[in-house]
């Protein structure tokens, strides 16, 4: 990288950093107020307890504070992909279930998702900056979603709008790291990525 | 023949250890009863028509509390704790002894969970919200998911301890038990949270408040984050600002998203105001409790003379020096400049009035005041 790159690639992660914190705490706000919609519409008790779902990954990390930026914007992109399976999923099912008569969580939804693929666009960005590039999305067509009956999709849908809750506060947590240790810059710790392949 | 002597000391030794031993025993034998029971005493091994003497503490119990040797209590109180003794007729030996504690079960204990310290863990700490009388012994178990967590106890306060956390967001929930536990009986709480749900930083520190040179509606206030949030870097607080002049109780609100000082611009000229700061850490958990209150007065101007208002009226009251010829009497000052200090004084009454009347209707955010509202909210501690 030429030595005038040096300060714009600073700044423009910078400024991919704030946008992401702003992208995640917004996301955070409306996934909030999508589970009080989705516990309401799916007649659920909002304080109670889903063990955790198959294929939704989990925001609790050990050691979270010895992680790499890498390993940072590659656990947060493996998620938000997931998610977009997943929340494509809900919104088909609920669409099957409830149709064009829910005109609120239907469109709730889709506005979660969107924003769930905006930032993980975003993180694909960031990893470019860190010249890593983002890893190709494993497979061509998403994974089936399991046969289960329709009380389980709703307390499995509640596990993923809960988990992309805790996803979002993570989120900002690790930008916020990113941004304070700049760009092209590994941690203490592991600070490889997994070996998943380069984008082209 | 044998000497006498080393043996009968051999003996006395004997019958001393003995004896200390007997009384060392009884010594430690606690005996607790709660609040109310009727209490039976039996004087060792003594028989039930045996001649013996109780005391408690030393003094002497009536007869009218024996049934043949045995002490009977009724419906004790926690007055009639203390040592028991009870001694052999005629020989006075000490045949038994208690210490007896009278008390009460424990009741549901009180027990808080809080991380002021996040994202490094959390403690918990409790109280019984009445006393045993007696001792009580306090066990406390942290389960996450399936793991089983260390709650280290703290030197200071005893009745406290402290958890690192071993994984961060996540959406599994803590479960607290505390268990307390003495000779006359147990309770327990349990408290369920979320990671994020117990996150309450302390209050700010060092808040300082001082007046602006040659403003007079203007505080600037600065503080500090508080010592215990480690890395308010990575994990930023936000905070809230309340102010009032002591003479009003309504407060004035400003919420500050980041940095560590803020200018107050509206405040009453003259007048002492109280301030104070909130903190909370910018996307999780509750408001810390309000700081540590500081006072702070605007700037104001020096007062002027009142000379130069008699010098308006009547210019002709200066003499020359030495000028000893009697001066015809000033002509009287025209109608306009005589009503001017009661004009004054008039229009002041007004101002003051008109002061008084706004600052009693101005409210957060503005209304019909010609103050400038303030920013923020006006609720007591605004929501997350």
């Amino acid at each position: 990288m030429a030595a005038a790159d040096i300060p714009s690639a600073a700044l423009r992660h910078h400024d991919l950093c704030s946008r992401g914190i702003r992208l995640a705490r917004k996301m955070r706000s409306d996934v909030t107020d999508l589970l009080d919609i989705y516990v309401e519409r799916q007649g659920l008790d909002a304080s109670i307890s889903v063990a955790a779902v198959d294929g939704v990954p989990a925001a609790a990390a050990e050691r979270w504070a010895e992680q790499s930026g890498t390993q940072r914007l590659l656990d947060n992109l493996a998620a938000y992909r997931a998610f977009r399976t997943l929340l494509a999923q809900m919104l088909e099912e609920q669409r099957e279930q409830l149709g064009d008569a829910d005109a609120e969580l239907g469109p709730a939804l889709a506005a979660v998702l969107l924003q769930v693929s905006a930032f993980a666009y975003h993180l694909e960005e960031l990893l470019e900056l860190e010249s890593r590039g983002a890893p190709a999305e494993e497979g061509s067509e998403p994974p089936a979603p399991p046969r289960l009956s329709l009380f389980e999709q709703k307390l499995r849908g509640l596990g993923v709008l809960r988990e992309l809750a805790q996803w979002a506060v993570r989120s900002v947590r690790d930008l916020r790291q990113l941004a304070k240790h700049g760009p092209g810059t590994t941690l203490e710790g592991s600070g490889t990525a997994l070996g998943l392949p380069e984008s082209q | 023949m044998a000497n006498p002597i080393p043996s009968a000391c051999c003996v006395v030794l004997a019958v001393v250890v003995v004896y200390a031993q007997r009384h060392s025993q009884q010594d430690s034998h606690i005996q607790y009863e709660r609040v109310g029971a009727d209490v039976t005493m039996k004087c060792g091994s003594m028989d039930w028509d045996a001649a013996v003497t109780w005391t408690a503490n030393g003094t002497d119990i009536d007869d009218s509390h024996l049934n043949g040797s045995y002490l009977i209590l009724k419906n004790v109180d926690l007055t009639q704790s203390g040592q028991y003794s009870c001694y052999e007729g005629s020989s006075w030996h000490l045949k038994y002894q208690t210490n007896l504690r009278v008390g009460v079960p424990p009741k549901e204990p009180v027990l808080m969970c809080r991380s002021n310290n996040y994202p490094k863990g959390f403690y918990c700490s409790w109280h019984l919200p009445s006393p045993t009388y007696i001792p009580n012994s306090f066990n406390i178990s942290v389960i996450h998911g399936t793991r089983e967590m260390v709650c280290e106890k703290d030197i200071f306060p005893k009745n406290r301890c402290h958890i690192r956390y071993l994984q961060l967001f996540s959406t599994v929930k803590y479960k607290v038990t505390l268990t307390v536990t003495n000779a006359l009986g147990k309770n327990s709480t349990t408290l369920t949270f979320d990671e994020f749900a117990i996150v309450k930083p302390d209050p700010p520190e060092s808040v300082v408040a001082k007046p602006v040179p040659n403003n007079p509606r203007r505080l600037e206030v600065s503080w500090q984050n508080p010592s215990s949030w480690p890395d308010p870097e990575s994990f930023p607080l936000k905070f809230f600002l309340r102010y009032r002049p002591l003479i009003l109780d309504q407060w004035q609100h400003v919420e500050l998203s980041d940095g560590t000082s803020h200018t107050i611009t509206d405040a009453y000229a003259g007048k002492e105001y109280i301030i104070q700061v909130a903190a909370k850490d910018n996307d999780i958990g509750t408001w810390s409790d309000w700081s540590v209150a500081v006072h702070a007065t605007p700037w104001t101007e020096e007062p002027k003379h009142l000379t130069t208002e008699i010098q308006i009226i009547d210019p002709h009251l200066s003499q020359r020096s030495g000028d000893n010829l009697p001066q015809p009497p000033p002509p009287p000052p025209p109608h306009s400049l005589r009503t001017l200090p009661v004009l004054s004084l008039f229009i002041s009454s007004i101002l003051h009035t008109l002061r008084t009347y706004h600052a009693s209707r101005h409210r957060c955010g503005g209304g019909q005041s010609h103050h400038p509202p303030s920013r923020g909210t006006c609720p007591k501690k605004p929501r997350r």
